[in-house]
């Protein structure tokens, strides 16, 4: 099917936040890949696709913290007790790469 | 009992005799309440959390009398009293911060610098800044600006600092960076741009700026270029402009004016910048210096 520009972006996005995951340090990848993986599934089921606004919003608030992770610097991130529970729920997706 | 009554009584007495009150009631009378003056107040509002619901302008009535001179102040009321949901930037309150920067009935100006207009028949209507991506209510997205900001290197640049010790007469002192020493003539070159505390009213009211966020510079980061490429103390003027060397940063200021200050223009009263700062002025001088080049 062909996508349309917006949701190239988003994807470009997801793509461009799973690949900042593999710089990280192997330790604490699993936990970034719940973190992402959740921030873009939850908030792909919680928006209509029309809400095309609503859905740039997300995409330029989401630029702009994928920038700041993508700081060296940034070497752990926070994954809640909701996020791990909700992982539990999801196929597994070749978690081990 | 009884006596501790009379004495009650005659202290009364006395102060009321202290402050010129004939009786005790008199002394303790409330000050003259001033008159119910009910002002209507239209905020944009937009909250991200509710995705569903598209912008709108809220009502919000509040008694002017009740209330501090500026916006700022009728805001701050709002949020306090009535909906502390209504959100916007604010930390000074004095003009110097250019935190509270909005579109007040159709003029970006500082919220805490704009006087509350007293004809109650009239609402007022507050934006956000116009063509800036909203984070919610009355809070724009600043990060382009920033980064536009950024891109100018909006530092004291030079090869040759001043030789060590010879400015300072102590010995003391000699291993210490010097200062750079500049005649009064050339800082008064940056009087009307060091000013500038980059609250972008005059960026987001250039149509210019609207319509090429990207590419375009603005007027308050070409005004802080201006500043840099100015000052005697900074060498590096050439390859400043050479960045601006191009058809978009600098060359889309087309003189619209919108960016001016109405202390500065006499037949239009679009009066921009809160500070009274001229943006105009400097991005001519840097067309002008880099025509003469």
């Amino acid at each position: 099917m062909a996508k349309s520009g917006l949701q190239k972006d988003v994807l470009h996005l997801y793509r461009r936040a799973l690949r900042m995951v593999r710089t990280k340090p192997e330790t604490v990848q699993p936990k970034f890949r719940i973190f992402i993986r959740h921030e873009f599934r939850t908030n792909a089921s919680k928006v209509s696709p029309r809400n095309v606004s609503f859905i740039e919003h997300l995409l330029r608030k989401g630029t702009r913290q994928i920038e700041q992770y993508e700081d060296a610097g940034v070497k752990d991130c926070f994954v809640s007790q909701e996020m791990v529970d909700w992982n539990k729920t999801q196929p597994d997706f070749k978690r081990g790469r | 009992m009884q006596s501790i009554f009379t004495a009650a009584r005659s202290t009364h007495l006395a102060l009321g005799r202290r402050a010129f009150s004939s009786t005790t009631r008199r002394w303790q009378a409330v000050p003259q309440e001033k008159p119910v003056l009910m002002k209507e107040f239209k905020i944009y509002r937009w909250n991200p959390d509710e995705p569903e619901k598209k912008p709108e302008l809220q009502s919000y009535k509040i008694d002017l009398n009740q209330t501090g001179p500026m916006v700022l102040d009728a805001l701050i009321k709002i949020k306090n009293e009535i909906d502390p949901t209504l959100t916007f930037r604010r930390s000074c309150r004095e003009g110097i911060c250019g935190s509270c920067a909005m579109n007040i009935d159709g003029q970006n100006t500082l919220a805490c610098l704009c006087r509350i207009e007293r004809n109650g028949g009239k609402n007022t209507k507050i934006y956000p800044l116009p063509h800036m991506y909203v984070v919610k209510d009355l809070v724009p997205d600043m990060t382009l600006f920033y980064k536009q900001y950024k891109s100018i290197q909006p530092w004291l640049q030079n090869d040759n600092p001043p030789e060590k010790g010879i400015c300072s007469l102590l010995r003391f002192f000699r291993d210490l960076d010097c200062e750079f020493l500049q005649s009064p003539e050339d800082r008064r070159k940056l009087d009307g741009m060091y000013e500038c505390i980059l609250c972008a009213c005059c960026s987001t009211s250039c149509p210019s700026y609207w319509w090429n966020q990207d590419s375009y510079l603005g007027p308050a980061t070409l005004m802080q270029a201006y500043r840099w490429i100015a000052d005697s103390r900074d060498s590096k003027a050439a390859e400043r402009m050479d960045r601006l060397q191009n058809e978009m940063s600098l060359y889309r200021c087309h003189t619209i004016f919108n960016c001016k200050s109405y202390m500065h223009t006499y037949h239009f009263s679009s009066r921009t910048c809160p500070k009274g700062l001229n943006p105009a002025a400097a991005i001519a001088s840097i067309k002008l210096e880099m025509a003469a080049d």
